[in-house]
């Protein structure tokens, strides 16, 4: 597929190439005097992202997880890549104690975080927890099997690994120093040109747009995990997106953001989600697995 | 409440399962290489069991590797005391301080290349420039990441010089005669570093036979090591990065040697060894990476922590004689060896003592080894490429030959002591420019062995 080109903005020392891809503004930043090759290498960020939204896509009929999903029940063999990200799914399930779960996307059918104060009723919630947990779909030997009313769906870390994959294709290419932001996940090749760190914005979760700190990193990658703008509120009760696939309720009291620093985006966007998904006690969690995040409350 | 034993579980979980993510999609494997390094044993020829001796040996060692490499400056002190019916005790203290720049494990390129590690001083807010070579702290604010990052220049083989530690030894033996003559010791070893801490003990048992002409003895020890690298230890494969790491590693060796020591004649002592060991658990170097190169033009695209097997069972074989003619004392000795990492050596070792007065020695040495290299041995590894289960660059592993010559001079000084002085010069040779050298690798010196030089000092004295 082409993807036409589009204008790059030149920096001081580089070019930033932006898109749109997954529902979230994308960017590269490539230091490089080379228009030609930042360019060359926005496309091919460009083309990786795309490539895994089209390929992993809840939304779409034709995309592996659409296939899995309207399998309804029947055993599905998967290629290679996606039998690599189901592994990962399946181990950060374990790891997790099922708070990771890649069924629990059906949640979101009940509970819609809009800022009103529409908290599902029990009958509901009931009826919606048989559908979920990983333990009850089959997955063996790169064969997938849902249960009945199953879905899966690859949210919690598409983005992510499609931030290491873009980095993977840019290390192929060039040498260049460059960094992949897609909608707040982001990773560094490594070093700026200048040995460097490169310089992060964090997002105040209280006063979207502005600034609480700002991260600078030399290498690797940083996720953010948030509840900034969407909660329930009911009888003075905040409920924050933030869903515990194993009760179907909201966690109680996330921080409002997490950023990690961790080698990979996928790994840094586990961590982070995973930290939100221990609620008040987020911070205890990141201290015991000796995890370096910074909390927002 | 919860005590920390999985601290650091997650992480290390994580870096395996992404490692195994993106095997399929960039990671790498290449040419094959072997070796080992071990240190070549001699006939004990400490003479200082006579009854009711006590022996007092101190010594001081200099070590120094060239290219600024490391340095060690290692004291030592023993005290072996015998009681009149054959028993002895032995007790020697040592102390290490070692400092310099050791090889990361990364290839040379045509490039300088950074390197970011964690830094051994975490939490720190500020960033800071370290005068600890080339070196300089950096600062994640927030997330109290604080790491370190070196340059090396292009064309130089990639070091870190922010190396240094200290150890401390003990080392206690018991040695006893029981009432047949058969002779029981029994021994333990205990020593520390900032980041590693080793015990051992050891059960040894010894019969005389023919007239006390044959002597055969077997040995049993046991060793428990844990390894606590300064910044966690790293998940195999995982890419060098300056987040702090997975916690303590531990590993066990049990060795077997059994032997017999013949006398052949009045000028002639022989002895043949055979010993067995068995290590496991974790024998990976937590600070050392390699790295993985494009394949066309050899160009690095990343640094991953090694990785080596968790198992190793070793085999020696060594033949020692003691010969003495003429008024000169000769030793000569041969020892084979082979292990489960495919490193096969053979050394060679040849000292003659030579009297010039009756109170003044000289004795010169000299030492072959050869190994073939361990078959998980890579100078890199190639982009693209699936990984090897293992790999490491670590030249110890490697094929190579090292060449000891060494002069020894020791002088009586005041009747039953003996102060002495050792030179030594060590080299070892490999394959700086493998066939199998990809782009610009040709033109680096892969091989990344070392020279150094060795200084004894030691002044040894008895009493009864």
């Amino acid at each position: 597929m082409e993807v036409a080109p589009r204008p790059l903005e030149r920096l001081k020392d580089g070019f930033v190439y932006r898109f749109v891809a997954m529902h979230s503004p994308c960017e590269l930043r490539i230091e490089t005097d080379d228009p030609r090759l930042a360019a060359n290498a926005g496309r091919a960020v460009e083309l990786e992202a795309l490539r895994i939204e089209r390929t992993y896509s809840r939304y779409r009929d034709d995309s592996v997880v659409g296939c899995i999903n309207a399998s309804a029940g029947r055993p599905v063999r998967v290629d290679n890549e996606t039998r690599a990200l189901i592994d990962f799914a399946d181990r950060a399930w374990r790891l997790s104690g099922g708070r990771f779960d890649i069924t629990s996307g059906v949640l979101r059918r009940i509970w819609r975080f809009d800022g009103s104060d529409n908290v599902p009723s029990r009958d509901q919630i009931s009826a919606l927890r048989s559908r979920i947990g990983w333990g009850r779909a089959h997955w063996s030997d790169g064969e997938i099997a849902l249960a009945e009313g199953q879905e899966i769906d690859f949210g919690g870390f598409g983005k992510e690994y499609a931030v290491d994959c873009a980095i993977n294709a840019l290390r192929r290419m060039t040498r260049a120093a460059c960094l992949v932001n897609f909608g707040g996940d982001l990773r560094v090749t490594g070093p700026r040109s200048d040995g460097q760190r490169w310089r992060v914005g964090i997002e105040d979760a209280a006063r979207p747009g502005d600034m609480a700190g700002r991260l600078e990193i030399l290498d690797g990658a940083l996720t953010t995990s948030g509840d900034a703008r969407r909660f329930l509120l009911k009888n003075g009760v905040r409920y924050s997106h933030i869903l515990d696939p194993r009760t179907a309720m909201p966690v109680k009291d996330p921080p409002r953001s997490v950023t990690v620093a961790a080698p990979t985006c996928i790994e840094a966007g586990f961590i982070s989600t995973l930290a939100m998904l221990h609620g008040r006690r987020a911070e205890k969690f990141l201290k015991q697995e000796g995890i370096r995040a910074w909390c927002v409350r | 409440m919860q005590l920390n034993p999985r601290k650091g579980r997650l992480t290390a979980a994580l870096g395996l399962m992404t490692a195994n993510l993106f095997a399929g999609a960039l990671c790498a494997h290449t040419a094959q290489a072997q070796d080992s390094q071990n240190a070549s044993q001699n006939i004990n020829d400490d003479t200082s069991t006579d009854a009711n001796l006590t022996r007092v040996d101190s010594a001081i060692l200099f070590y120094q590797e060239a290219n600024g490499r490391v340095k060690a400056i290692e004291p030592v002190t023993s005290v072996t005391l015998n009681d009149d019916s054959g028993d002895s005790l032995h007790v020697k203290l040592t102390a290490d301080t070692l400092t310099g720049a050791t090889p990361n494990g990364a290839a040379p390129w045509t490039a300088a290349q950074t390197f970011v590690t964690p830094s051994k001083t975490q939490g720190q807010k500020t960033t800071v420039t370290s005068a600890s070579g080339n070196s300089q702290l950096v600062t994640i604010p927030g997330t109290d990441v604080t790491a370190r990052q070196y340059t090396t220049p292009a064309n130089t083989l990639p070091v870190d010089s922010g190396f240094r530690d200290q150890r401390y030894a003990i080392d206690l033996g018991y040695t006893g005669t029981l009432d047949n003559g058969d002779r029981l010791n029994l021994g333990g070893a205990w020593s520390t570093e900032h980041d590693y801490n080793s015990m051992s003990a050891n059960i040894g048992y010894a019969r005389d036979f023919n007239d006390k002409n044959t002597t055969v003895s077997a040995e049993l020890n046991f060793e428990h090591d844990t390894s606590k690298p300064f910044f966690g230890t790293p998940e195999p494969f995982t890419e060098m990065s300056g987040v702090s790491k997975g916690g303590n590693r531990t590993k066990n060796v049990v060795d077997f040697v059994g032997g017999v020591t013949q006398v052949m004649n009045r000028y002639w002592l022989a002895q043949i060894n055979y010993s067995l060991g068995d290590t496991s658990g974790y024998q990976t170097d937590p600070y050392r990476v390699i790295s993985v190169v494009d394949g066309n033009s050899g160009a690095p695209v990343k640094y991953l922590y090694e990785s080596r097997p968790g198992s190793r069972i070793r085999q020696s074989l060594y033949l020692g004689n003691k010969i003495a003619l003429w008024g000169t004392v000769a030793d000569v000795s041969a020892r084979l060896y082979h292990d489960s990492w495919g490193i096969n050596a053979e050394t060679l070792e040849v000292a003659e003592r030579i009297p010039l007065t009756s109170f003044l020695y000289v004795e010169p040495s000299y030492r072959y080894y050869h190994q073939s290299k361990a078959n998980f041995f890579h100078d890199y590894l190639i982009d693209g490429q699936p990984l090897p289960a293992y790999a490491s660059s670590d030249s110890r592993l490697a094929t190579f030959n090292a060449n000891t010559i060494a002069l020894k001079v020791g002088m009586r000084v005041l009747g039953n002591d003996e102060l002495y002085l050792r030179a030594a010069s060590y080299q070892q040779s490999g394959t700086s420019h493998p066939a199998s050298a990809i782009g610009d690798l040709k033109t680096e010196n892969l091989f990344t062995g070392v020279k150094a030089t060795s200084v004894i000092l030691g002044y040894s004295f008895a009493f009864y």
